[in-house]
């Protein structure tokens, strides 16, 4: 005879447990199921906690009178509230900082953020796949370029004695400085940059490509669907999920915009519109006679201004189609 | 709905590497004896399908069947344009359409995936075709409308895929495809996702929808069950060979070979390799398990209008055609699987394991439990020769 209940003998103690104990042994059960999983995780979890949490105590400073050499909280420490924030508004440089930040990123955005999405929907229809590879490989190339190098190259391509200026004079133009002109900082920088990413950023997409069920496809065609219109309404589709995410992803680091390209390529000539909150925080913390209370309080001011960012886009995604990040 | 001809169609998939297999080939002396083992690889690459004939009529149910890399799907991929044709004609009507692009053949297809797109509703996924055609709007929503009424899937109309059942979804899958009124409906394994029970409610769904449209089906399975009750001809195919083409009964009844006997009728038919077709005075017999069965008159028959002579045969008997406690021949009860109305015993025959299925009615079960000896017997005019070397029915 088969035994079917364990007996009032083994429930009994289970019984006798509180909630709180129940949970605790549920815990330690769960913990020593997952231990290999945890362990794995263990040196991310670390890693983000000492690189990204740990120094948000240091934002500290963005309400004090700091200087280097100063203790974040001690006896000696000067507390000014938000007198750091209020300087930063009301000086000359915010707006200019704010106009130059915000066009920079957001027409790189408009152009960067859709182009890798084109290149792999156009990678995917190819019909060689042999040459997809191949184009795939070398999109993928520029960005494992140096910024530096990167620079290097604007300058001597696009330097008064570079490439660009050398054909241009050849066919009775003048040459231009463009480094030094203001009006082409923007372009120069931005079509760089989407050089260098185009084919990297493409690449999530392209794996979330090779997911499409080919019959979905196969279908499109004996309905009658063109290539375009299997790429507009099998391909595309299939990878809204992805670009929603990225798209919250990049809105909500739309204001984060590095220093250091803006900086290489920073000239006398072209100050007013290459100076950005990122080079104006580097400047103000790193050079000259260290500000590092007031740069923390216009980099936290920025990362404010990302996280509202990151929210509003979510909550937008959210509502307009099924994705979002939570 | 219109006919099919397929003359000589053959798929050929290039080997890549065929040249430096050539090279190879031609580098190592040849060895007359060796035997070459799989008919689909050859220097130009991998023969998927081979030499395929068929005339399909007008309104006809046309099941493709045959174990898995058989070549039936290929085939169906070719009629639907989606594989291109490597030789061979094809026509639907009176048209070749070797080269017309899927598009312009009015078929249209069923997946074994659904392939519904997942972003569209029910009615999107219907009417998509008809709005890449350039319908009035009008004139969709009443076909889309009426698919659905077919099908049953009115109230599903503005749900998403992911919001329906295997059994809705493969409807949905079923009424984009019927939507067009296609001349030639392909369904390329439609019911294999769907467990057992939904898939004998579809394959019935199927049938009743055969009465309600009037196309020409195409059907490709794996399954002969599916397979036998579907089609108004079943063609079984392997290795990328047709192997018998038949209406269900005469695929039942008659298998061409060996290989037919085997993969038609569940449980498959049961075999006794190694016996031997004798020719005394003028008519036949077959020895089996060293007893000799004189055939029936038909038989005899069959075997000299041949001029059939002497040699050595599989004989091949259904597990439907046996029946047990009576005859000379004995097994040893290996399983028994009690089905409800029918008893299926496996037994064990001077090492060769066969099936029996017994009705239950008014038998004793408790008798014919494992390890039990049973006699059994089989009526000769139902048992099937198949010559050892050709493999070919001789009856």
């Amino acid at each position: 005879m088969q035994k079917v209940n364990a007996g009032p003998s083994s429930a009994a103690p289970a019984q006798s447990l509180t909630a709180r104990q129940r949970k605790t042994r549920r815990m330690w059960r769960h913990l020593r199921e997952n231990h290999p999983f945890l362990v794995m995780v263990f040196p991310a979890v670390l890693i983000v906690f000492l690189f990204n949490y740990l120094p948000i105590y240091g934002v500290l400073i963005a309400f004090q009178d700091f200087m280097p050499g100063d203790q974040i909280i001690g006896p000696n420490t000067i507390w000014i509230g938000f007198y750091n924030f209020t300087r930063f508004f009301t000086d000359v440089q915010f707006w200019p900082l704010m106009k130059n930040t915000f066009l920079l990123c957001i027409i790189g955005f408009v152009i960067g953020f859709p182009l890798p999405i084109i290149i792999s929907l156009m990678l995917n229809a190819m019909k060689s796949r042999r040459a997809a590879k191949v184009l795939q490989t070398i999109f993928n190339g520029p960005h494992f370029i140096s910024l530096v190098v990167l620079v290097g190259m604007l300058n001597l391509f696009f330097g008064r004695y570079g490439l660009v200026n050398n054909i241009a004079a050849s066919l009775g133009a003048e040459r231009v400085s463009y480094s030094l002109e203001a009006s082409a900082f923007r372009p120069m920088y931005i079509l760089s940059s989407n050089w260098q990413d185009f084919g990297w950023s493409a690449i999530i997409y392209i794996a979330a490509l090779s997911n499409v069920d080919p019959g979905q496809h196969e279908a499109a065609i004996l309905d009658g669907a063109t290539r375009f219109q299997r790429v507009i309404h099998v391909d595309l589709p299939a990878i809204m999920p992805m670009v929603s995410v990225m798209l919250i992803m990049s809105i909500g680091g739309l204001m984060g915009v590095g220093y250091e390209k803006a900086l290489l390529m920073q000239s006398d000539g072209n100050l007013g519109v290459s100076e950005l909150i990122a080079t104006y925080v580097y400047k103000q913390g790193l050079t000259g006679v260290p500000n590092q209370g007031y740069a923390t309080a216009i980099g936290l001011f920025n990362s404010i201004i990302n996280v509202v960012l990151l929210i509003i886009a979510n909550t937008t995604s959210k509502k307009f189609s099924e994705n979002s990040l939570w | 709905m219109a006919s099919l001809t397929l003359k000589d169609i053959t798929k050929v998939y290039p080997n890549t590497e065929a040249k430096k297999k050539k090279k190879k080939k031609k580098d190592a002396p040849e060895d007359p004896h060796k035997e070459k083992v799989n008919l689909q690889i050859t220097d130009e690459g991998v023969v998927a399908v081979q030499k395929f004939n068929l005339e399909i009529a007008d309104r006809e149910f046309i099941v493709l069947v045959g174990p898995s890399g058989c070549g039936k799907s290929t085939t169906l991929r070719m009629v639907a344009g989606l594989e291109e044709i490597s030789s061979g004609e094809l026509y639907i009507g009176d048209r070749l359409v070797n080269e017309v692009a899927p598009k312009d053949r009015d078929i249209a297809m069923v997946f074994q995936s659904y392939a519904l797109y997942p972003h569209m509703t029910v009615y999107e996924n219907m009417a998509f075709s008809l709005k890449l055609r350039k319908l009035p709007k009008e004139e969709i929503d009443k076909k889309v409308r009426e698919a659905a009424e077919i099908l049953d899937i009115t109230q599903y109309l503005d749900r998403k895929p992911k919001a329906l059942s295997g059994g809705q979804r493969q409807r949905v899958a079923i009424g984009r495809a019927i939507v067009r009124q296609p001349q030639v409906l392909l369904m390329d394994e439609p019911l294999s996702n769907l467990d057992a029970k939904l898939r004998n409610q579809m394959r019935a769904e199927i049938i009743k929808l055969r009465q309600k449209i009037d196309t020409t089906f195409i059907y490709v399975t794996h399954d002969q069950t599916e397979a036998m009750t579907l089609g108004d001809r079943i063609v079984i195919m392997r290795d990328g060979f047709i192997q018998q083409i038949g209406t269900p009964q005469e695929v039942f009844n008659h298998p061409y070979n060996l290989f037919v006997a085997g993969f038609i009728g569940m449980p498959q038919m049961n075999f006794f390799p190694n016996c031997k077709l004798l020719l005394e005075n003028g008519k036949y017999s077959v020895e089996v398990l060293g007893k000799k069965i004189p055939l029936c008159e038909a038989q005899q028959k069959a075997l000299t209008a041949k001029g059939q002579k002497p040699c050595s045969v599989t004989m091949g008997i259904r597990p439907v055609h046996m029946t047990i406690d009576q005859g000379d021949f004995t097994g040893v009860i290996d399983v028994s699987e009690m089905m409800g109305s029918e008893l299926h015993l496996h037994l064990s025959v001077g090492g060769t394991d066969i099936v029996a299925i017994v009705p239950t009615v008014g038998l004793d079960v408790a008798a014919h439990s494992i390890g039990k000896t049973v006699r059994f017997t089989f009526r000769p005019d139902l048992m099937h020769l198949f010559d050892t070397e050709s493999e070919l029915n001789l009856l």
